[in-house]
């Protein structure tokens, strides 16, 4: 195996190029699979830190981001009047669309009763809407939009006030942001109007168990987890697709960096090979020293392009506060294993050239 | 082609693996650019097609809508007979419009559900396979793909807004990677949506000899609290959309794109230069100039680089095709502005990638040919 190493190391540049290639290739996946989990991580914000552990939506209805869920009238007495219940928290949710310095951007706007809860969990500056017509936004939207406490910006049919900034609350298509409930009662022109319920069991009550007892005719009554595992179902349908497509030309392409890295570098000992075979070494043994070669380049470049991984997702959080990278130990584990198939891969080429060396090649010119 | 060119193309054809490496990894980044590019440009246009195919010359919406996907617009039911009574203005008719989720067996998805009134003009599905195209009380039509994902047919139900439709029709080129849209009689919208008095949009016909702009400014000097754009401009806003909100997302790709196709053309055309050391070696013994030995080595580039994007253009063309048939409802899109970006691109990492190897040349030595046993 020393062979290997020597091969690898007597020309450092392209030593570093292949390694660099590996780690180009693997810090992309890696990055591609923390955004990806980043993505579900917002996705899941709201209901991961509202309290309760039930939701209400209307018949048909089994998520929370992609429809505007609307209730039958009664949902909230009959659900309030059920015994095993706590608490419940109405909300009313619609996504819109605002613009401001002649740029889109989408608001999943959550209209919440104070008393009950289901506002900002994290507010950064200010307070919460008292009155109608008052907004709480996302503090990296409010940046980049360049909206401070006190501004007035256009929503709908009319300008609202913003009197808090709230933290933890971008997502994949916009950013939360909270007002009254009413106040989004005469946005949509629907007075009365509530969205989900988020439901909030007496202590000693199981959410199965009171799953079962509540029956509201018009709704749907689900699990917390399984509105968010449906919300994350949704999503994947919209972005699995083209990160998938992006995550499989990375790994070509690292396949590709490595093979061709430990090709040249066999190549170009052909001699030296042709010479060991010459005083009796098997095949066996040269498949040996370029799978080696092979597995040193990966492993290095794996290492590496986790690093890199790390620091890009770091720079590109910094950079665009909207975007979360949440690498996970599991994806890193898959990308390293990835990495090892790569090697593989790639040291099939060299070792069909060296297979097929003439011992005789040494005595030639 | 020149002397330098000739070179170029042997330097990297010879070998051929190494040749199809380097064409192979160009190719495939710039694919990563010119898919996705492709793909965002097909959501845009899917996320169009019920604008541009309504049939209304001018849209009216609640004031500040400027936009159909997954908003609500309500404006009071007075509003429609506002607008017809404005000079230009041939037909109206409101609809109802809410995305929602629809549920047939176990297939459930999301979608546009459009009310609309029993002798719509406008709005409707506008090419229905199968069955009726228009919507009575207890009726909807759904799109076909739909329907054959969830295995159901016409006299079949479905869950929608909360209550129960009979399907009665199957419209096709109503889907999209996100949605698809869905037709409920008008009054079944309003009855399950509580009965308030409001409607979604009001879409309009202009008179023959008016202009929809025209039209358009004076409905909105003359009937309150509305937006009201031209389908043009409704369908230009809605593509904004995407192209606002994914602007980042593209701009973060299409960088990691370049560093990637950076580092296989820059590797590959780095040890085609390394091994053909000895030849370069050669060539300057006999007098060559430096000059011509980098032109040598950005051919080489430059060649990789240019079948590479050729080929890329192809793969993705190709994928578009495939996709096309498959139950994925995604649309690849390739665009002129994406395929003169991805150019660019090319360009200028060809002339990157060049910059390593020619180091290399410039530090050669003539005298390494007379040497023996250096790497051939």
């Amino acid at each position: 195996m020393l062979l290997a190493r020597r091969n690898l190391f007597r020309d450092r540049t392209r030593f570093l190029l292949s390694v660099l290639g590996v780690a180009v290739s693997i810090g992309l996946i890696v990055l591609l699979a923390g955004y990806r989990s980043g993505i579900y991580r917002q996705a899941s914000a709201y209901l991961d830190n509202t309290p309760g552990t039930i939701v209400v939506a209307e018949r048909g209805i089994r998520d929370f981001l992609g429809t505007s869920s609307v209730l039958p009238p009664n949902a909230v007495k009959a659900v309030a009047g059920t015994p095993g219940v706590a608490r419940v928290i109405p909300v009313v949710s619609q996504f819109v669309i605002f613009e401001r310095h002649g740029r889109k951007d989408g608001f999943f706007l959550i209209g919440y009763d104070t008393a009950a809860g289901g506002g900002p969990w994290k507010l950064a500056q200010g307070r919460e809407p008292a009155v109608d017509d008052e907004l709480v936004i996302d503090r990296t939207t409010a940046q980049q939009h360049e909206i401070a406490i006190g501004d007035q910006i256009r929503l709908l049919d009319r300008e609202v006030t913003v009197v808090g900034l709230s933290d933890e609350t971008t997502f994949w298509a916009g950013s939360i942001a909270f007002a009254r409930i009413s106040t989004l009662e005469s946005l949509l022109r629907a007075p009365g109007l509530r969205s989900f319920l988020i439901v909030i069991p007496t202590a000693g009550t199981s959410p199965d168990a009171l799953r079962e007892t509540l029956s509201i005719r018009g709704a749907e009554v689900l699990l917390k987890n399984d509105v968010i595992a449906n919300d994350r179902k949704l999503l994947a349908r919209v972005y699995d697709a083209p990160i998938g497509l992006m995550v499989a030309i990375a790994f070509v392409v690292g396949v590709l960096v490595v093979g061709l890295v430990i090709y040249t570098a066999t190549i170009e000992r052909r001699r030296e090979y042709g010479a060991i075979k010459a005083i009796g070494a098997r095949n066996r043994t040269l498949y040996r020293v370029v799978t080696t070669q092979a597995f040193i380049a990966a492993v290095a470049g794996a290492v590496v392009g986790i690093g890199l991984a790390y620091g890009a997702g770091a720079g590109l959080m910094a950079w665009r506060p909207q975007f979360r990278v949440e690498i996970e130990p599991v994806a890193v584990g898959v990308v390293l294993a990835a990495s090892l198939v790569m090697a593989l891969l790639a040291a099939l080429v060299p070792a069909r050239a060296v297979a097929g060396l003439e011992p005789a090649e040494v005595f030639r010119g | 082609m020149s002397a330098a060119g000739l070179l170029a193309r042997r330097n990297l054809t010879r070998n051929r693996v190494r040749f199809i490496v380097s064409v192979g990894g160009a190719a495939l980044a710039l694919s990563l650019t010119l898919a996705l590019d492709a793909i965002y440009a097909g959501v845009a246009n899917q996320l169009t097609t019920y604008i541009d195919r309504s049939g209304a010359d001018v849209w009216v919406a609640q004031a500040g809508v400027r936009n159909l996907h997954m908003v609500a617009s309500w404006l009071p039911d007075s509003a429609t007979g506002k607008v017809r009574a404005v000079t230009g203005v041939a037909d109206s008719m409101p609809i109802l419009y809410s995305t929602d989720t629809i549920v047939a067996r176990e297939e459930r998805a999301v979608a546009y559900v459009i009310g609309l009134p029993i002798d719509a003009r406008m709005g409707g599905p506008w090419n229905v396979v199968e069955g009726s195209n228009r919507v009575a009380r207890g009726e909807i039509i759904v799109d076909r793909g739909f329907a054959k994902k969830a295995d159901v047919s016409i006299g079949d139900t479905v869950t929608v807004l909360g209550g129960e439709a009979r399907i009665v029709g199957l419209s096709a080129g109503t889907a999209s990677l996100i949605n698809s849209v869905a037709f409920v009689s008008f009054d079944d919208f309003r009855a399950m949506r509580s009965g308030a008095p409001v409607v979604s949009f009001v879409l309009v016909k202009v008179a023959q000899a008016a202009s929809p702009e025209a039209v358009a400014a004076a409905i909105e000097r003359q009937v309150p609290d509305v937006t009201v754009q031209t389908a043009a401009d409704f369908s230009s806003q809605e593509r904004r959309l995407v192209t606002d909100m994914s602007a980042d997302v593209i701009s973060i790709m299409s960088a990691i794109g370049f560093v990637v196709g950076l580092a296989v053309v820059a590797l590959t055309v780095y040890v085609a230069t390394l091994a053909r050391r000895r030849e370069f070696g050669v060539l300057k013994a006999l007098g060559a100039r430096d000059r011509v030995l980098y032109r040598v080595v950005l051919a080489q580039a430059v060649l990789s680089m240019a079948l590479g994007f050729a080929i890329g253009l192809a793969f993705t063309w190709l994928l578009g095709l495939l996709v096309a048939r498959t139950d994925l409802d995604l649309e690849l899109a390739i665009t002129v502005a994406s395929v003169v970006k991805v150019g660019l691109f090319a360009a200028v990492i060809a002339g990157l990638a060049a910059i390593l190897p020619i180091r290399q040349v410039a530090g050669l030595d003539p005298a390494v040919v007379f040497r023996r046993g250096v790497a051939a």
